[in-house]
């Protein structure tokens, strides 16, 4: 039998998690870390590692990934649970509730005008995460120039986006593609 | 009472295409920016519920949110398919695979994290996730930028700045922006009513 009080333990702390995790997923890693190891103890920071790697992965958001792994290796599935929902409670609400206001008012210059504003801003965390996963794919962990793999990952993306956004292709063939890619290339190369 | 049946279809139909969407692109898709990617290409290009305007408004919105932005667009995107149903459905498809694979994942931890090609794949499949990103940067950038450029050209450097360089939470800076942005309205109002 799992302690009800533990279950509300992990549901609150990804609640809190939920709530301030703006600028996506990567965004979100330290604020789990800060609940789960630090304030909770949920978890030691070699599992939290372990995490980590398992975010990297496995499909679906990172964030309901961390609560899953996390209230499943606290409570079990109860716990599970307890972290997932959680963890979406406050976005949905704010979710629905911007769009409610966006609705209704959507024709006032006062809306159009912050909707412009946070679609600029919108970009900007898109570009964001681009350049951050881009120099990531061309430099590996930082690792010092290797030219061979940085042309290869630049042509990669390249060939990529072409077919996207001047064939239409649909993203997930294409993105699956660039994996199946990968791994026959680390074949070939070795 | 043959309409309504009708309409009661209907939403059971779109309710069901929501959840098998959002399963579908959950499951195959690691990162918020990925699903919304593909929620484009399904919901605007393929069944034409939403044109590419509004599906650009429902980014502006979600990106304003906290949370797994796959769960606030899905929330988004179902309701305004099919109302609160509709965003249940969403948000059901979009967490259970992540879920579900969790769940098997903590069980079978060791075998996952020692087979090598798991991350060789995952590593390429995120070079497609940076050409997808270019896409939407450039399909965004065209639609904010109808009316005039200056402006919405620098909020998008000062916010890429303030993301690469400050390091603060992404809360203020939608907050800023919210304000900025009713300023500028504000402005508008103004100049009209002088003329």
């Amino acid at each position: 039998m799992i302690d009800p009080t533990l279950l509300l333990r992990i549901f609150v702390a990804f609640v809190r998690v939920g709530a301030i995790a703006f600028g996506g997923a990567y965004a979100a890693i330290p604020l789990v870390e800060q609940e789960v190891v630090a304030n909770e103890g949920f978890m030691t920071y070699p599992e939290f590692m372990d995490l980590l790697a398992l975010d990297e992965i496995t499909p679906g958001p990172i964030l309901i990934n961390s609560a899953t792994f996390v209230g499943m290796k606290t409570a079990g599935l109860p716990g599970a649970f307890a972290a997932t929902l959680g963890c979406i409670l406050v976005p949905c609400v704010v979710a629905i509730s911007l769009l409610f206001v966006f609705r209704k008012y959507k024709e006032t210059t006062l809306v159009k005008s912050v909707v412009l504003t946070l679609k600029c801003m919108a970009l900007a965390l898109i570009a964001s995460t681009m350049v951050t996963l881009g120099m990531n794919a061309v430099v590996p962990g930082g690792t010092p120039a290797d030219v061979a793999h940085a042309v290869y990952a630049v042509t990669v993306m390249f060939v990529a986006f072409a077919l996207m956004h001047w064939r239409k292709v649909s993203p997930l063939p294409v993105m699956l593609g660039c994996g199946v890619l990968n791994v026959l290339v680390s074949l070939v190369v070795g | 009472m043959a309409q309504k049946e009708r309409r009661k279809d209907g939403l059971l139909a779109r309710m069901v295409a929501l959840f098998v969407a959002t399963f579908t692109i959950s499951a195959t898709a690691n990162s918020g920016y990925a699903i919304i990617a593909v929620m484009r290409d399904d919901f605007v290009n393929k069944r034409k519920w939403f044109t590419e305007d509004e599906m650009n408004d429902y980014i502006a919105i979600v990106q304003s949110c906290p949370g797994p932005m796959a769960v606030t667009s899905s929330m988004v995107v179902g309701y305004q398919s099919a109302g609160f149903l509709g965003s249940f459905a969403a948000v059901l498809g979009v967490i259970t695979p992540p879920f579900v694979v969790m769940v098997l994942v903590t069980v079978f931890y060791e075998a996952i994290v020692s087979n090598p090609y798991v991350g060789v794949f995952m590593r390429g499949m995120q070079m497609g996730v940076v050409a997808m990103l270019l896409d939407i940067c450039i399909g965004l950038f065209r639609n904010a930028t109808q009316k005039s450029v200056a402006y919405p050209l620098a909020i998008m450097v000062i916010a890429f700045l303030y993301v690469r360089l400050t390091g603060c939470s992404i809360m203020w800076l939608a907050l800023g922006c919210g304000v900025v942005g009713a300023v500028r309205a504000l402005l508008i109002k103004r100049e009209v009513e002088a003329r």
